[in-house]
């Protein structure tokens, strides 16, 4: 049932994806039964199904299309101001922050007016689920266009990050605080705000292991950008950004769950220190110290390649293709001479090596060999280096394409280039000395060519055969 | 590619080390380092054509490289460690096939091979050699066999020299323009320096790293002499950087160290790698 409240939106479908994925899903899956819940903001149906499982959900979407699409749950259409406080919630939803829940008929609501309406629907002891976009997180960093200049239907108040979202997650939990509703639990996000598929408490960023959680975060975000452009890698940013110490402070959304609490009491949803989707869709649970310690292969593998250490490089190689050989070396963990799988759920990647290889040039990267360039060789001299005696066949690379990477291949291309030139020039001028020598050498054979002795007796062979003709002819 | 690859039979060593036929080594994609040096891996004067690989010895080698704007310099080690691998010295006692006469067995070492600081086709070597051989001659406690380059070994009178005073050998000649090259080169160099328990030379040279690497005690002493237009600061700079290696009776420990670090020991490629490497690649 919809039920217009006003300031709805007759014509306009949301342009971005709503709130959703695995993850999300399994947060909202565990949630107690029998209460009240609000989805504030666009979410994936799915999501709204599996809450509407015996719990008695409410949507709030500004767009009458959305809403129209939406399962059959009491859905409120319109703009954020017109939600009243007449009904109140067991638990508030708002996975995709509270930048969509305005329309264009509000007056623009800043983050704390919004999250200010959204608590006063939520009963006394009620829950916020709250996703906050990190204007500075990686998604942000890497992202090839400025929020502030965007040109999409629902821009009409862009303000990038002139706005006053904070900006840290102990601002954030300070913020809500402020509002009276205590942070009960907090987790960074990653890949993107709308649909993390990995979350991460600050106290497990802090305490780590770095190393797998860095790993973890890679993972999380190169399957993000199909297709898409980039700044530049967000797999090496959002990695190093981790084992930096600065993981949840560049995380691309945090999501809290807050409480409206006059006492504090039992939190309807509690966060796990690290929680990811693999790309097969399991969700795993990690509790504290059960992550494998140890360094991401794929790091390690780079940081060799770029510091020239051809002996550690070697070993990894070997010690990866005996190993776990279709296993891609960002889902790789190698501690002293063991090598484990980081998330035992992803596929069998049969042509790891040749990706790798594709990495490192399409990177960018330093490595051993410099005057090795194209892919196929590269496969070839990496397997080599792995003990592998027929190299593997070339793969597609993965990961985005980033215009820092593009532009310094354009610059390698440049110089390869200049080189091949100038190389061209050096083996022309190589070629007319070598002419010359020739045709001095043909001089010199020509003037040589049979001795003296040789020509006398040629000459009178000459003068013979003419006096027999002479004497044939007087005969005649 | 540069004549300069077949230099001792180095592109014939790596043939044979990668299993091809080291009679007739393919194409190298690059330039070999022919010999150690101070500099980027080519030897002196060497035309090199831009955007081209040098294979070098050395991590060192590769970063001096770097900073001479050739940044293509690529590690794979010396070929004669290639050799080295390939040629393991013979056991100490009783293994030996009769018919063996190359390499004698660990233990078998007697005296100094002493390489005077050698000329080449381009460059020749002047000196006191009488007073060089006086001062050898009264450091060395063993017999000295002495090493002629070829340019010094052909000069008879600088030969009949060196005769006075020791066993006179010769490794060979290197091989110019592809022509006469000795493909055996580095297996006669290491057989001889296998029988020697010291290596000694008035100049650290490519010999000296050679005889460490095959066992022997490193010397540096004598009358450093000099090459026509020599650049000394070089000669200098050498003397500056390695003293653990000058003098009559170097640490060996140190110095097998130092030697097998400029050698590239550890970065030795396995055969299908640097196969791959130097465009062998089937």
């Amino acid at each position: 049932m919809i039920r217009m409240i006003g300031g709805e939106m007759p014509e306009y479908a949301e342009e971005h994806p709503p709130a959703g994925g695995v993850l999300l899903r399994h947060l909202l899956e565990r949630l107690p039964t029998g209460i009240r819940v609000l989805v504030a903001g666009p979410h994936e149906p799915t999501l709204v199904d599996v809450l509407a499982d015996r719990r008695d959900v409410t949507c709030l979407v500004r767009s009458q299309p959305d809403a129209a699409a939406l399962p059959d749950v009491t859905v409120l259409c319109g703009t954020l101001s017109k939600l009243t406080d007449a009904d109140r919630y067991d638990v508030v939803i708002a996975l995709d922050g509270v930048g969509r829940l305005c329309s264009p008929e509000d007056t623009p609501l800043d983050w704390a007016e919004s999250v200010r309406i959204l608590a006063r629907s939520l009963r006394p002891g009620g829950t916020l689920l709250l996703t906050v976009e990190n204007e500075l997180g990686v998604h942000r960093l890497v992202d090839t266009g400025a929020a502030a200049s965007a040109r999409t239907g629902d821009a009409w108040h862009a303000l990038g990050d002139l706005n006053d979202v904070p900006g840290r997650p102990d601002r954030l939990a300070a913020a809500l605080a402020a509002e009276g509703l205590p942070v009960s639990a907090l987790a960074a996000a990653w890949p993107r705000p709308e649909s993390p598929s990995l979350l991460v408490t600050p106290e497990t960023l802090s305490h780590g292991p770095l190393d797998a959680l860095a790993a973890l975060a890679a993972a999380a975000v190169s399957p993000a950008y199909p297709g898409r452009p980039v700044l530049s890698d967000p797999r090496r940013l959002a990695a190093t950004a981790v084992r930096r110490g600065i993981g949840a402070e560049l995380a691309p959304a945090w999501l809290v769950v807050a409480q409206r609490a006059i006492r504090p009491g039992q939190a309807a949803v509690t966060l796990a220190p690290a929680l990811f989707a693999g790309p097969s869709g399991t969700v795993t649970e990690v509790s504290g110290g059960s992550l494998p310690a140890g360094r991401v292969l794929e790091e390690w593998l780079l940081s060799a390649a770029l510091g020239r250490d051809l002996p550690v490089l070697r070993r990894l190689l070997t010690g990866w293709m005996t190993e776990l050989p279709m296993a891609g070396a960002g889902n790789v963990l190698v501690d002293g001479d063991r090598y484990a799988l980081l998330d035992p759920a992803v596929p069998d990647q049969p042509d790891a090596l040749a990706r790798f290889a594709h990495t490192l040039l399409d990177g960018g990267y330093h490595h051993p060999w410099p005057g090795v360039t194209d892919v196929a060789r590269l496969i070839a001299v990496l397997a080599g280096a792995a003990g592998i005696d027929t190299p593997p066949d070339t793969s597609g690379s993965d990961g985005p394409h980033g215009r820092r990477e593009q532009e310094a291949q354009l610059s390698a291309l440049r110089e390869r280039l200049a080189d091949a030139e100038e190389r061209c020039r050096f083996f022309e001028i190589e070629l007319e000395k070598r002419e010359a020598e020739l045709g001095r050498a043909k001089t010199q054979i020509a003037a040589f060519s049979g001795n003296l002795g040789y020509r006398a007796a040629k000459a009178g062979l000459v003068l013979a055969r003419a006096a027999r003709n002479r004497i044939r002819k007087g005969r005649s | 590619m540069h004549h300069g690859n077949h230099f001792y039979g180095h592109a014939h060593v790596l043939a044979g080390y990668c299993g091809l036929d080291p009679a007739s080594p393919p194409r190298i994609d690059g330039y070999l380092q022919h010999g150690w040096n101070v500099v980027d891996g080519l030897g002196g004067g060497t035309p090199y054509a831009p955007g081209s690989t040098i294979f070098v010895w050395s991590e060192r080698t590769r970063r001096r490289a770097w900073s001479m704007n050739r940044p293509l310099a690529t590690v794979i080690g010396a070929p004669f460690l290639y050799l080295l691998r390939s040629e393991p010295p013979a056991p100490r006692a009783g293994l030996r096939s009769e018919s063996d006469h190359t390499s004698p067995r660990e233990g078998e070492r007697e005296g100094t091979i002493w390489y005077p600081f050698h000329g080449w086709e381009g460059q020749q070597v002047s000196g006191d050699h009488h007073r060089l051989i006086d001062e050898i001659t009264a450091t060395e406690s063993g017999p000295i066999t002495f090493c002629l380059y070829w340019n010094e070994f052909e000069d008879r009178r600088i030969r009949a020299l060196y005769e006075r005073a020791g066993r006179v050998v010769c490794h060979g000649y290197r091989g110019y323009m592809r022509m006469r090259t000795d493909p055996d080169f580095l297996r006669g160099q290491l057989a001889e320096l296998r029988r020697h328990r010291r290596v000694a030379s008035n100049r650290l040279s490519t010999a000296v790293f050679y005889g460490v690497a095959a066992g022997c005690e490193p010397a540096v002493y004598g009358d450093p002499m000099y090459l026509d237009k020599e650049d000394t600061p070089t000669a200098d700079r050498i003397r500056r950087e390695w003293p653990e290696l000058h003098g009559a009776a170097p640490d060996p420990e140190t110095a097998r160290k130092i030697v097998l670090a400029e050698l590239g020991d550890g970065h030795l490629a396995t055969p299908a790698e640097l196969r791959a490497i130097l465009g062998w690649a089937a």
